[in-house]
């Protein structure tokens, strides 16, 4: 699909997607569309930074390649490797078979060429270049060192393999990076990114996003569901639940066969919106409050 | 986009570095650029591409929130044209929802004069740290950079090449078995690299404590100096975030913005509120896991006892090693924790030192490296 013309368009691509994006976040991502620059998203667990980058990838036709940061991830995991086994094996055959003469160096080459090439999410963003949408998440997991090297890929989209030579893309893929605020990211990795920063939306827009993920779910349930989600917000909970659990917990009401949200059906699925025990000890004591009233 | 608006859009980006934001020529270039895809003209669009483009911690919302504010929509914009074109743009558009500055905006309490109070209300104010002599902080800084901190070390998942180990590189075999005619004649082998583990100061700068904060203080700094990942917190009645202030190198200018961080300097004591607040802002996040958290307090707590006590459990569940200083124990060997905040937090200690003088705080670098 084309790229989208206004900020409006791209808002009502998005929510064909099945993904409501606030004017900020719409303008945002429109933004580092046309001027091909990452975007770092942060915000709370669960409030669908991930979910941004499939739904990119999905609405315009694009590849989603996903690079999981955690602590450790070196070069080998991002960028590419070569299949050692395969390369063992294939010199074993080349010498059961006495290849020698002009065959022996081409073999040779071709031990080095891209069928013993592993290409990891990095290497494969660059190559797809504008056909893919490359989503970096959790970066904040990842040792700093990754930091400085990523910031590297990120600058030029290039790529240089000793045996291979140099992939560049063309035209950069579309790069979302999502923090959890684990750790304060490297100024110069922001200052290469544009930011945006996604909190909980207000009720109106949470049901409305229930209701477009989840449209077997009644308006509603989702409304109480949302409610209760609200005041759970509000309880001080060690954690808040996300818009991620608002959407299981109305779907899991729904697959029940519940149409409202009363103390009972709220203590048998708590689990699907709190996940702590601790938490789970607090909102026990204050259900009835919690799914009462609209 | 004309001439004149960039001028309006360089101004305002002088008017965010006026007000403490990091904004870089860089970054102006990427807003006016951005905006050119965009409606100049429209002053939603004008706030989230700056917001976008020239904010990058969340933080700094709030402050660029009140410099928009005051920019665009105040009484004293320059360019009245500009503006007002702005303006009506706005009145077609509907309504922009710019969060107001927050309560309790620290700007607005400047001039309340706050004296000693009850130990439960928050001195906010700032005490400096020149009331230290020189003399006494040039012999602190001495002694204090010459101990070295090093905390225990973990295996990471990264590996290196070594002499033996328990995992081959194959990199490095293939590599070397090509000049044998792709004989494996030997094999190499690869290790796991080992790192420090992070280090965790959370500081007690409450009224009972203030003798002893201020070379804490100067304590933390070396460590910071000296050892890898070193996070130093401070609370009295509540939690402050000073590791950013401990990155000069000059330990005055150190403390000196620690103290200006700190609203609490010499106030009443929140142990319990002030922990819980750092496990659920820091530790759950992860700032502590796999750590060594050193907490130094006398235990003089003037909040709920149980949540100090769950705070504790947490904090001993989400960090590797609890370490605990308390001036007050002194060099009794036989100290048997007295106060209430103390007696809590006891079973989840892992060890006990004093902190109270240099000799104990040597101490806790020689035991620190064995707490593995």
């Amino acid at each position: 699909m084309e790229s989208p013309g206004t900020v409006g368009e791209l808002t009502e691509t998005l929510r064909q997607g099945g993904y409501l994006a606030d004017r900020g976040l719409a303008t945002a991502l429109f933004v580092a569309l046309s001027l091909n620059r990452p975007i770092l998203l942060e915000g709370e667990v669960g409030v669908g930074k991930t979910e941004v980058a499939k739904v990119m990838a999905s609405v315009f036709g694009r590849k989603l390649i996903r690079l999981q940061c955690y602590e450790g991830i070196d070069t080998n995991q991002a960028l590419y490797e070569w299949d050692y086994a395969r390369q063992m094996l294939h010199i074993r055959a080349l010498s059961e078979r006495q290849l020698a003469g002009p065959d022996a160096s081409d073999a040779v080459d071709k031990l080095f060429g891209p069928k013993f090439l592993l290409e990891r999410p990095l290497l494969e963003a660059v190559r797809a270049g504008d056909q893919a949408v490359l989503l970096i998440d959790e970066i904040d997991r990842a040792d700093d060192e990754f930091e400085a090297f990523l910031l590297e890929v990120l600058s030029d989209f290039q790529i240089s393999i000793p045996e291979i030579g140099t992939v560049k893309a063309e035209r950069p893929p579309l790069v979302v990076l999502t923090s959890n605020r684990t750790r304060e990211l490297h100024d110069a990795l922001k200052r290469r990114c544009l930011y945006h920063w996604i909190g909980y939306p207000a009720a109106e827009r949470e049901v409305e996003i229930v209701l477009i993920r989840e449209p077997g779910v009644s308006a509603a349930l989702a409304r109480k569901v949302v409610t209760a989600v609200h005041r759970l917000r509000e309880l001080d909970l060690a954690k808040p639940p996300g818009v991620a659990e608002t959407i299981d917990w109305a779907r899991t009401l729904d697959f029940l066969g519940a149409t409202d949200l009363d103390a009972g059906h709220a203590n048998d699925t708590l689990g699907a919106v709190v996940k702590d025990r601790d938490d789970l000890e607090v909102v026990r004591d204050n259900l009835q409050e919690i799914t009462s009233g609209a | 986009m004309p001439d004149r608006f960039t001028g309006l859009l360089a101004r305002f980006a002088g008017e965010l570095r006026a007000a403490g934001l990091a904004v870089g020529s860089g970054d102006v270039l990427v807003y006016c650029s951005a905006l050119s895809q965009l409606d100049p003209a429209d002053l939603v669009d004008l706030y989230w591409a700056g917001r976008t483009t020239l904010v990058n911690r969340h933080d700094d919302i709030a402050r660029y929130d009140e410099v928009f504010r005051r920019f665009f929509l105040g009484a004293e914009s320059q360019d009245d044209e500009l503006t007002l074109m702005l303006r009506a743009s706005l009145a077609a558009q509907g309504a922009l929802a710019i969060p107001s500055v927050e309560p309790g905006d620290p700007g607005e309490e400047d001039d309340a004069v706050l004296g000693w109070m009850a130990s439960d209300v928050d001195a906010l104010k700032h005490k400096s740290f020149g009331a230290c002599t020189p003399e006494e902080l040039a012999v602190l800084r001495r002694i204090m950079a010459r101990i070295r901190l090093t905390p225990p070390r973990r295996r990471t998942r990264r590996s290196a090449p070594a002499t033996s180990g328990p995992r081959p590189d194959p990199r490095r075999t293939v590599r070397e078995s090509m000049r044998m005619h792709g004989e494996p004649a030997r094999l190499y082998w690869r290790r796991r690299k080992v790192r420090l583990r992070p280090l965790i100061l959370i500081l007690d700068i409450s009224g009972s404590m203030a003798d002893y904060s201020r070379s804490l203080l100067q304590f933390a700094h070396s460590a910071k100096r000296s050892a890898g990942r070193v996070e130093v917190f401070c609370f009295g009645t509540r939690l402050t975030r000073v590791t950013g202030a401990m990155e000069c190198r000059r330990p005055d200018e150190a403390l000196e913005r620690a103290a200006r961080a700190t609203f609490d300097w010499d106030g009443g004591t929140r142990i319990g509120d002030s922990l819980d607040a750092f496990v659920r802002g820091w530790a759950r996040a992860g700032l502590c896991r796999g750590g060594i958290v050193v907490v130094c307090s006398d235990g003089l707590d003037r909040g709920d006892p149980a949540v100090l006590a769950a705070a504790m459990e947490q904090l001993a569940r989400l960090s590797h090693r609890l370490v605990w200083l308390n001036p007050h124990k002194g060099d009794d060997p036989a100290f048997r924790p007295s106060t209430l905040g103390m007696m809590i937090a006891a079973p989840h200690i892992d060890l006990l030192l004093s902190g109270h003088d240099l000799a104990s705080l040597e101490k806790l670098a020689a035991l620190l490296p064995g707490l593995n």
